[in-house]
């Protein structure tokens, strides 16, 4: 019944419907948002494995607080908030991580990754730049840019939704885009003189 | 309009965002200016890069992975128990090493340093008691030297370590 229906249920009647007790809208939901927050995730982290734990953990949260949800946000909003406050908290842990490893790590160890099938990071873009440098160029941003760069440009959000996801005002999102695509523009060239 | 005020009005430039006025100054400049003509275009190009980068998807066994970790949840919250002991089993267990560790040590110090103490006396002694010959005659009233037998309990404890003789005395007369 609810297999031919699905279709015409928006994001927040299907969240509705979860909160009432339908498992098969909170599945749904899953299919409709898995991957989209897969794609923000792993340009902020730049690491499968953790990205996808990050998604699992935020769909966990949807399933665990779906009664904190109120209609007067929309759901992408809602959801794109809670993975951005767990990749954040998992990139300041990843960092810590890091700064250990550098001290502990030999020449042969690196970290093991399994991207997806179809899914190549080497993969050259359309333009001049390739995949590679640009996901460099965005760690190398400074926090408060690269966020609003992924939901922008990665993501392809509105000012308002982003200005939203971060509890931030539409002139500082319009600020900090214009700041970060500057400045991304200047790392590419910098990578490119290397 | 200024390369530095270009600078500011870049992004509203290509979404087209600005008002007309703006833009007209906006292009006076960059008819002027290569360098910011130059950093349009690058920019452009770079935003068109970011739009069409490869997506990743989630590997074809998340969802079961997240239904299992969703299932595993309910059953730690239909048994508390079971989910305090998950949560805390290093430490029970930790608690319980410690445990069977004094305990083991306590054993050992009554019985090895501690003199006089039941797990001290020698295994001979203890076989030597003869219950059978002493209780009846403690029931009747008879004292255990009249009945023929000698009670292990009538002597004082130190007779036990002080003398040797003492185990064989003590089957010399319960014969």
């Amino acid at each position: 019944m609810m297999d031919k229906e699905k279709i015409k249920f928006t994001d927040e009647e299907l969240v509705a419907r979860f909160q009432q007790g339908d498992e098969r809208a909170y599945i749904e939901l899953v299919k409709r948002y898995k991957d989209r927050l897969l794609n923000f995730v792993y340009r902020y982290l730049n690491s499968f494995e953790q990205s996808e734990d990050v998604v699992q953990d935020t769909l966990m949260k949807l399933y665990t607080s779906a009664h904190m949800y109120r209609e007067i946000a929309k759901f992408s909003t809602w959801i794109f908030t809670i993975a951005a406050n767990l990749a954040k908290s998992e990139l300041r842990r990843l960092k810590r991580r890091r700064v250990v490893s550098i001290h502990t790590m030999g020449y042969d160890d690196s970290e093991y990754e399994i991207p997806s099938e179809d899914f190549d990071p080497e993969k050259e873009t359309t333009s001049n730049y390739g995949e590679k440098q640009i996901q460099e160029a965005i760690d190398t941003l400074p926090d408060q840019f690269k966020t609003v760069i992924i939901l922008r440009e990665v993501q392809q959000l509105s000012y308002e939704e982003i200005s939203q996801i971060l509890g931030i005002s539409i002139g500082t999102v319009k600020s900090r885009i214009n700041r970060g695509r500057l400045r991304l523009q200047k790392l590419l060239k910098d990578l490119k003189v290397r | 309009m200024d390369c530095y005020s270009f600078d500011k009005v870049i992004s509203d430039y290509i979404e087209s965002n600005l008002s007309a006025k703006q833009k007209q100054e906006a292009n006076e400049h960059l008819a002027q200016c290569p360098a910011c003509s130059e950093k349009l275009a690058d920019m452009s190009q770079l935003l068109g890069a970011l739009r069409t980068l490869p997506r990743p998807v989630t590997r074809p066994d998340f969802e079961s992975r997240l239904m299992a970790r969703i299932e595993r949840q309910k059953q730690q919250k239909e048994s508390p128990f079971i989910h305090v002991f998950h949560e805390y089993s290093r430490v029970i267990s930790v608690a319980a090493a410690v445990l069977l560790f004094v305990a083991t040590s306590l054993f050992v110090y009554t019985s090895v340093v501690l003199p006089g103490s039941p797990a001290s006396v020698p295994s001979a002694s203890i076989r030597s008691v003869e219950p059978a010959a002493a209780l009846p005659a403690a029931a009747a009233g008879v004292r255990p030297e009249q009945a023929g037998g000698v009670a292990e309990k009538t002597l004082p404890d130190t007779n036990r370590v002080q003398n040797p003789d003492y185990n064989s005395r003590i089957m010399m007369v319960n014969e």
